[in-house]
């Protein structure tokens, strides 16, 4: 008797102590995963920047004060030889080698300057401008040998300094590890999910609703529903392939899009919501349907003032589950072309787009060693965006959670 | 109450996206672009140019697709859904012009905008082999003459070369340059040697390739991943062992690594710039005749990349090559006068 007891209370701590393994493995997975990333991604988020004199009196660009205000300032800048002056200025600080000290985006920080502040034509200004990548991975540890020398010896004259990247929260991919952005890719993730969002969110209730409330229970609605099942599980591609065929091929919709891709990964989300939408809605008790009836309510008085509202907190966790599988989604967007390089952020739906996760993809086959801490964070963006929309359902849900 | 409007404006919503449809298709005011990796980076470079002159221009959509695939997308019509350049690291084929021609796309320009070359090389310290692609495929080829490949030391395939074992590190089956190796070396070794390669060429070209390009996989080949920079250390490490990788990668590497002449030529920019080294292959872009006048920017987009491929030109910087000063004057003559491709020219 006394050894079955022991024997049981025995399996009950291997039981207990498996479990807490198992909660401590998936643990240590994700703080693996949070704390390399960020030790890398962080970098990202960071430029380094030289201080050096540039002597735009002595460059005497021709370029009239009057161009600088409106629309036309860039181009008369860019005509007016800058980007030149400026690698005149940087051969002059650092000799020979200068130009290519500076990231080639660096003439655009004096240009924005100059718009800002015409006056600036004609004198000498010490600038920050941005490293090279070369220079700016070696300031952060771990470039080449050279580039480190060159780097601890500008570091000893007190010329380095270290500032918050603002041009990757607010462009669009470029060639050059120090001028790329990832607004223009999260841009065509938000406007992708919207279109996501508001097609397969409808359909997929109203879809869920008919099933659970109104269909008679038939060969036909179970074979429906068998093939609801199916589709929740088709691979990806496949999605990508259909909308390829239908929304390319067949409506001649334009590629790359955010539209296109909103569409296609409508069509992979759609069935999800159906399957958490019945789900919910089964679960809501069958006495406040009864109930609601007794005194006299019509069906679709009931399905809108009764089940709807009490299933709705289990319907917005499957939508988020679906929309939070359908944001990282890279194979089906290949597909309709949402994999191209563009400078920048899209406009409307029908511009030319990519998404996070193709853009973190495309970042991490370049072979610039400076594209491995943007990759990294751009990954931080594309988890801060899941964090973000997995906290708005928890508030959804908690908002409207009713309990009976 | 509030439900069902909440649902309702969600269609309107959606009704939207579907009219905004229709003239989606109609008019495009950006330039796009599809195929070859290989000239991807220098296309992207033309792209970011081209917005930071103009901030009004829409940024072009360039897309990586292989040249291929990059042709079957440019050739399927002309108009807005369809791609106004393609990005190609071989010539258009006769079979791919035939294609475009029949979907209305026969007028396009060809356009050669560089070089690009891959390059053996060793260690100073190494034998200083002169070598000929034949030599190359009999060293590499899985299965020359139809045997499996024995050799063990360069002297082995050719009594000539000193006899220093074989071990070439190379990029891996999924790289752009070992393509091109393929390609440029050991095709053309296979061609010369094999007595069966051109009647297999004519009968079944993918058995031909798969017949000639084929590397042994018994470690005389040695598969050091997409990093050139390991494959130059190795070099330094191992004076016996040569290295296979782009151009630049070379040029940048001067101080430490010598190039290794193939059929008596070594691997320098005017020798590649000349045709006159085995490792070297024009890169093209085509662009659709009709579309010049369509797509708002498409002809300062050609200009633009004519200004850049120069020799000490942005896209130099980058690791192309660029053409000889002839080339480039009729590539510039093409761009300026708008001469349509003669398919006459075309290989098959």
């Amino acid at each position: 008797m006394a050894r079955r007891l022991r024997r049981r209370y025995a399996a009950e701590r291997r039981f207990r102590r498996l479990g807490a393994s198992a909660v401590a493995l998936s643990a240590a997975f994700l703080a693996f995963l949070l704390i390399t990333m960020l030790a890398q991604g962080l970098r990202g988020f960071t430029e380094t920047r030289v201080t050096m004199p540039v002597n735009l009196a002595a460059a005497d660009l021709p370029v009239e004060t009057a161009r600088l205000k409106g629309r036309g300032a860039d181009l008369a800048l860019a005509g007016a030889g800058l980007e030149n002056a400026v690698d005149t200025a940087a051969t002059s600080a650092f000799g020979p080698m200068g130009s290519d000290l500076l990231s080639p985006g660096a003439w655009m920080v004096v240009r924005d300057a100059i718009k800002a502040d015409p006056s600036l034509l004609h004198r000498t200004i010490r600038f920050e401008l941005p490293l090279a990548s070369r220079y700016d991975v070696a300031a952060k540890g771990i470039g080449t040998p050279e580039a480190e020398r060159v780097v601890a010896r500008l570091e000893r004259r007190g010329l380095l300094s270290t500032g918050w990247d603002l041009g990757f929260l607010r462009d669009a991919d470029a060639t050059d590890p120090t001028r790329v952005g990832i607004w223009g890719a999260a841009k065509g993730s938000l406007l992708t999910m919207l279109v996501t969002l508001a097609l397969a969110f409808p359909v997929g209730v109203l879809a869920a609703l008919y099933l659970e409330e109104i269909a008679p229970k038939n060969r036909w609605t179970d074979m429906i529903e068998v093939s609801i099942n199916n589709l929740a599980a088709v691979p990806s591609i496949i999605f990508g392939l259909l909308g390829l065929a239908v929304f390319l091929g067949t409506f001649g919709l334009p590629r790359s899009a955010p539209l296109v891709g909103g569409l296609t990964l409508a069509l992979m989300t759609m069935p999800v919501i159906v399957i958490a939408g019945r789900n919910a809605i089964k679960a809501v008790p069958p006495s406040i349907r009864d109930a609601a009836l007794a005194v006299g309510a019509s069906r679709v008085q009931v399905i809108f003032h009764h089940v709807l509202p009490l299933a709705l907190p289990g319907i917005m966790t499957g939508t988020i589950i679906g929309m939070a599988r359908a944001l990282g989604e890279t194979a089906p967007l290949l597909m309709i072309g949402m994999r191209a390089f563009i400078a920048a952020p899209p406009r409307g739906l029908t511009d030319p787009a990519t998404v996070l996760p193709v853009q973190i993809f495309l970042w991490s086959d370049q072979v610039d060693r400076g594209f491995i801490e943007k990759t990294s964070a751009a990954i931080i963006v594309l988890l801060v965006f899941l964090l973000a929309m997995n906290g708005l359902a928890i508030y959804l849900r908690n908002r409207f959670e009713t309990r009976w | 109450m509030r439900l069902p409007c909440l649902l309702a404006a969600m269609f309107a919503l959606a009704a939207c996206h579907d009219q905004a449809n229709g003239g989606g298709a109609g008019v495009r005011e950006q330039i796009t672009a599809v195929g070859s990796s290989t000239v991807y980076p220098f296309t992207t470079i033309i792209a970011e140019r081209f917005v930071a002159a103009d901030p009004d221009a829409k940024a072009p959509v360039i897309e990586s697709t292989g040249t291929g695939a990059g042709m079957k997308l440019f050739c399927a019509g002309i108009g807005a859904a369809h791609p106004d350049l393609e990005d190609a690291s071989r010539r258009m084929k006769a079979s791919e012009y035939r294609d475009c021609a029949a979907h209305g796309a026969g007028a396009v320009l060809e356009i050669q905008i560089g070089i690009d070359g891959i390059a053996f090389a060793e260690s100073k310290r190494g034998p200083h082999m002169a070598l000929t692609t034949v030599d190359i495929y009999r060293a590499l080829a899985a299965h020359p003459g139809g045997k499996p490949n024995t050799a063990r030391t360069w002297a082995d395939v050719n009594p000539s070369l000193p006899a220093v074992p074989i071990q070439v590190y190379g990029p891996p089956a999924t790289s752009g340059t070992r393509d091109a190796l393929a390609e440029l070396i050991l095709m053309k070794g296979c061609d010369a040697v094999e007595p069966e390669a051109a009647a297999l060429a004519a009968r079944d070209v993918d058995a031909h390739r798969l017949f000639c390009t084929r590397v042994r996989e018994d470690g005389a080949y040695i598969d050091a991943g997409e990093n050139d920079n390991l494959i130059v250390q190795k070099l330094q490490a191992n004076p016996d062992a040569l290295g296979v990788f782009g151009y630049s990668y070379l040029e940048e590497n001067r101080q430490t690594v010598d190039g290794v002449t193939i059929n008596g030529v070594q691997p320098t920019y005017d020798a590649i710039a000349a045709d006159r080294y085995p490792g070297s292959r024009p890169l093209y872009v085509y662009v659709k005749k009709s579309h010049l006048d369509a797509i708002p920017g498409l002809r300062a987009f050609l200009r633009l990349y004519a200004n850049n491929w120069g020799k000490d030109g942005p896209l130099v910087r980058r690791g192309l090559i660029a053409s000889p000063v002839s080339v480039q004057a009729r590539s510039r003559a093409i761009i300026a006068r708008e001469i349509p491709l003669d398919p006459a020219s075309l290989p098959s």
